[in-house]
């Protein structure tokens, strides 16, 4: 089996983005912590990844996907949807996918989209339009997951055994690992980071401070209204 | 005032009273996720290509109008791009609206959002999708949506007035 992870994140290093396609790859590759029927060995297995940061197909990606069996996209929301950049190669991709030479009915589609905002279902646009996009190009979409509070993740804590802020996050990616091993659908999920919202919300507007100061700038100009 | 966003590189629409029009004249560089539109020089996108300055014409504007290619159910990437590098039109901080979470104000104007959608075959899903993101996006900007519309063509948009 061959698994495509791309990162549709803008950002080239770090990001919530990477940190979830890590989660997944290790998941992927760690046979002890799936379901048994997913199991696969070791030499039917292939993952790899595709870097979406630009505006353009990464180079080999669409050779990639002609012999792949699923290929995951994890982008941030970027204002109730998918990024410009990451929208701009899904549409050069859907033009070449009118090609024969390009076509694989067997593609299976998964997207996970994060958000700053707290409540995880406010991707889910996002990931319609990703629906939408598999619906153009006669790919099968078999679901995804919205993640809330995906701003904070690299800030929290991992914590063995199922516990501490990413456990839910954690537990959605884990199923979806099964879901894509045992070639199935499906129903988007939208989980948030396990963090009540109004520290969420405190620990955000601490860092926004935070960040305008060590930028030499001063907390009231987080609210400057510039004229031109 | 109406801002008038759209991907038409000719802009053949009639519109009522003023207007400013973000069209393509210029590649668009993408958001890359730095936010230093809320803490390096708040309000405007760091970003220096032309279309840094959405943010500040969303804040004059009473009427936020979408011309656009139908790409999958939203705007078209020139478009969605322009409006990536705009967040700096909102606060960073948070507040809770329709038991939501979105982003504070950072303007006092009401935004009344249109969106005008081209496209041939544009499917029921999609239009559905338009319609809801449109939604969402008056809740993230705190305005209304006035209209969103489908039209097959780009030609056909030449007969409206806006």
């Amino acid at each position: 089996m061959k698994i495509i992870l791309a990162n549709g994140s803008p950002k080239v290093g770090d990001s919530a983005s990477r940190i979830f396609l890590a989660y997944l790859k290790d998941y992927f590759t760690d046979q002890s912590r799936q379901q048994p029927e997913a199991v696969l060995r070791d030499e039917e297995r292939k993952i790899l990844e595709a870097e979406f940061h630009a505006a353009h197909i990464p180079e080999g990606t669409m050779e990639e996907l002609k012999s792949a069996d699923a290929l995951i996209f994890a982008c941030p929301l970027y204002v109730d949807g998918l990024p410009g950049h990451l929208l701009s190669c899904l549409m050069q991709m859907e033009s070449l996918l009118r090609n024969p030479q390009w076509q694989n009915p067997g593609l299976r589609i998964y997207g996970i989209v994060n958000c700053g905002f707290y409540e995880g279902i406010q991707a889910q646009y996002a990931l319609e339009l990703l629906r939408n996009w598999c619906a153009r190009t006669g790919l099968a979409w078999c679901g995804g997951i919205g993640i809330g509070g995906g701003g904070g993740i690299s800030m929290m804590p991992a914590v063995e055994g199922g516990h501490g802020p990413r456990a839910p996050v954690e537990k959605a990616l884990a199923e979806m690992t099964d879901t894509v091993l045992q070639q199935k659908i499906q129903e988007n999920k939208y989980v948030s980071v396990a963090f009540p919202r109004f520290l969420y919300k405190l620990a955000a507007q601490a860092g926004w401070r935070q960040s305008i100061r060590a930028n030499g700038g001063k907390v009231r100009d987080l609210g400057k209204r510039p004229e031109e | 005032m109406k801002l008038i966003i759209t991907d038409l590189e000719n802009f053949n629409i009639a519109v009522e009273g003023e207007y400013k029009l973000i069209n393509p004249h210029g590649e668009v560089h993408p958001c890359i996720g730095c936010f230093g539109c809320w803490v390096r020089t708040p309000g405007k996108c760091v970003i220096r290509d032309g279309y840094e300055g959405t943010g500040i014409e969303m804040g004059k504007c009473s009427e936020l109008i979408f011309i656009s290619k139908c790409c999958y159910g939203g705007l078209s990437p020139f478009i969605k791009t322009v409006q990536d590098r705009a967040i700096s039109y909102i606060h960073p901080d948070f507040v809770l609206r329709k038991g939501e979470m979105h982003h504070k104000r950072r303007y006092q104007n009401i935004i009344s959002l249109s969106a005008y959608f081209y496209g041939e075959n544009i499917t029921e899903q999609e239009k559905e999708t338009a319609r809801n993101i449109l939604e969402a996006n008056a809740d993230n900007y705190d305005g209304t949506v006035k209209t969103v519309c489908f039209y097959q063509t780009a030609e056909e948009l030449e007969d409206i007035r806006l």
